[in-house]
């Protein structure tokens, strides 16, 4: 059945991971800045309640006492044997931060590659998003991490939405329209993540092809200007010329300048891609805070920009 | 050889080099291009193609262009405001491709950096920049310009303090700052450049001959990937940077690496990195020092630190697209414009 499955996919030019069944293992690992364990257990606690095993991963409440959750080596060979390991079915980010980075070159996809599994998170993880997509077309899920789970917001439908698209349900997102959106029809993949990680990647080989995506960038805590030199860096990499649709997440907690830049971080992007035509939508409930649906890069999907704003996987559109 | 001249003198030895080199793509230097140095009464023309800055402020970089025998030339962005931008992307665009097609002016200093070349870059039109190349004097922001003009057009700039770095009272500078405001000055008019730094024992010693090119290192990032992205194999790389997190400094060191920047320079310069303190809880436990010689490890070319270029008060005029070479030893390190 498997087989069967991943030669459609080859067709498809992508490979989707199997989604889990009960009683399957998710890995937690923390790539790149530390968490204390309690922080994680909330969503362990979920996991399990969800019908998974879980199994934590030593960055996880590691013993460092600076900035990241361990050495590099040893971020590496939790992710490493995290995703060589064939019983376990996917692996949750733990959290971002900064880190991903500074391992991705190091990490061996070899086994995973035979061996594909649900890579989870997002922010920082951005980078292996981006990585797997541009280098090895294996789909992964940009989704919340383990803080996501705590305060009693395990309930929410958007850590909700993290289980759905696990268990392989397909998801069919609305939002409300916003001043600034373009309407429209557009059907494709979907790429992206956080903005900052997005431009840092240019140039490199982790970065994106966009061509003919649904591409979806979010942020937080940045200056304004510095989402319009960002803005620019993608136009100018070309980016965003040939996007089927574009997705603007939450921009949360901007920042300004002493001397005012004069433009929300909405108004900067409407104004970047004023000349295109594909469908734009606005403050789309993927970001930092609390709104952050579940999305499955490298999958289709159909977004609908009218007076009303649905995302829609598009798995019978895609044969 | 006066300006006028100078370019028929340069186009016959780059013809050369293209049918020396046959169907070969001929080395950069070879193409390289240097404007015509500044004589007394030359015209120093002053756009802002970033943030605003007020004709006031700019006064003191005026007497003193006006103290070292230059023409000052005053573009319409000065004293234009649009929130942080010194008039909307039109204005800026307009006044700098004036000064850039102007004959009569002979260089182009930016009064301030901020934020706000990029938006603009790619409406130039640097044809006529191109057959009469001019000093484009600047840093911070401008190293899209200097990124920018040496990918393209490979023509040399430079690297320097702008208007809003000129003290209204000179008697009061610090004499590094009177010194490197100099150096300006030395630069325009055709002086072979040196410069020295002091010995670091984080440095990396030995010697690197090639190119000089760089600039701030966010610039740097953000223009990966684009037509203004600079190539760096046999060059010696200067950055410097300011105000960023040490984990962001990380991350565009990386990026450098993982755009292919590092592994095949002559030599690396490290600016001033005043760096932003980190976040309670989120200490990096890394220097600045720690994240370069980490990054530059495997690789062997000569590396310093503390070079006096960057956001500071002691930051130097260096000329990108010109040839330099470094020598860092265990005395001290020198820079040698050869």
């Amino acid at each position: 059945m498997l087989n069967v499955l991943n030669d459609l996919n080859v067709l498809n030019e992508m490979i989707i991971p199997p989604y889990l069944h009960k009683g399957d293992t998710i890995g937690l690992v923390c790539p790149a800045g530390f968490m204390p364990l309690e922080k994680a257990q909330t969503a362990i606690d979920t996991l399990q309640q969800w019908g998974f095993k879980v199994k934590t991963g030593k960055t996880v409440g590691s013993e460092s006492k600076n900035y990241f959750s361990g050495t590099d080596e040893e971020r590496l060979n939790d992710l490493q044997e995290m995703m060589d390991d064939k019983h376990i079915k996917a692996i949750l980010c733990a959290r971002g931060g900064y880190g991903t980075g500074r391992i991705i070159d190091k990490l061996s996809f070899k086994k995973f590659k035979k061996n594909p599994k649900w890579i989870i998170g997002f922010s920082d993880i951005t980078v292996l998003h981006s990585h797997l997509y541009s280098n090895y077309k294996i789909a992964s899920l940009h989704a919340p991490m383990a803080a996501a789970f705590n305060d009693e917001e395990y309930k929410n439908e958007y850590v909700q939405s993290l289980y759905l698209a696990l268990v392989g349900t397909e998801a069919n997102y609305k939002c409300e329209t916003h001043e600034f959106n373009k309407a429209g029809i557009a059907e494709g993949r979907l790429a992206g993540g956080n903005l900052a990680l997005l431009a840092h990647l240019v140039g490199t080989s982790s970065d994106i092809n966009t061509k003919n995506k649904i591409l979806f960038i979010e942020d937080i805590g940045e200056y304004i200007y510095n989402v319009d030199r960002m803005m620019y860096q993608l136009k100018r990499s070309g980016k965003l010329e040939k996007l089927a649709g574009l997705i603007l997440g939450k921009f949360s907690d901007m920042k300004d300048t002493e001397r005012p830049f004069g433009q929300t971080a909405e108004e900067v992007i409407r104004d970047v891609v004023k000349d295109y035509d594909y469908p734009v939508c606005f403050n789309f409930p993927v970001s930092h805070d609390k709104e952050n649906y579940a999305l499955k890069i490298g999958v289709k999907y159909t977004l609908t920009v009218d007076a009303v704003v649905s995302l829609n996987e598009s798995s019978n559109l895609s044969k | 050889m006066n300006r006028k001249d100078f370019l028929s003198a340069v186009v016959p030895l780059a013809t050369v080099a293209t049918a020396v080199a046959g169907t070969k793509k001929i080395k950069e230097e070879d193409s390289l291009k240097i404007p015509a140095y500044l004589k007394e009464g030359d015209i120093v023309g002053i756009t802002c193609p970033s943030g605003y800055i007020t004709r006031e402020e700019i006064q003191p970089a005026i007497s003193k262009l006006e103290e070292w025998g230059f023409k000052v030339s005053v573009g319409r962005t000065v004293d234009a405001k649009d929130f942080t931008f010194a008039g909307n992307d039109e204005l800026r665009t307009e006044d700098l491709q004036q000064m850039l097609d102007d004959r009569d002016i002979d260089a182009i200093l930016f009064a301030r950096g901020g934020y706000g070349a990029v938006r603009i870059i790619d409406m130039i039109d640097f044809t006529t920049f191109k057959k009469r190349p001019k000093w484009l004097i600047g840093f911070s922001d401008a190293t899209v310009f200097h990124s920018h003009v040496n990918r393209n057009f490979g023509i040399a700039t430079i690297h320097s303090k702008m208007c809003n770095s000129f003290p209204a009272d000179w008697s009061k500078a610090e004499p590094s700052q009177i010194e490197t405001i100099n150096s300006i000055r030395k630069c325009l008019i055709g002086e072979k450049m040196q410069y020295t730094a002091v010995a670091n024992e984080k440095n990396r010693s030995g010697t690197g001959e090639g190119i000089l090119i760089g600039g701030n290192l966010s610039i740097l990032q953000n223009l990966a990937g684009t037509k203004s992205d600079i190539h760096t194999a046999g060059k010696i790389l200067f950055v410097e940077e300011v105000s960023e997190y040490l984990y962001s400094i990380d991350r565009m060191f990386r990026n450098l690496k993982r755009t292919g920047k590092l592994d095949k320079l002559k030599a690396l310069v490290i600016g001033g990195f005043k760096n932003k303190p980190d976040d309670a809880g989120e200490e990096f436990g890394r220097t600045v020092y720690d994240i370069v010689t980490e990054v530059v490890k495997e690789f062997s070319y000569p590396v310093c630190f503390d070079f006096p270029v960057g956001h500071q008060k002691d930051n130097y005029a260096l000329k990108c697209g010109v040839k330099h070479r470094l020598v860092v030893s265990a005395d001290g390190v020198t820079l040698k414009e050869v």
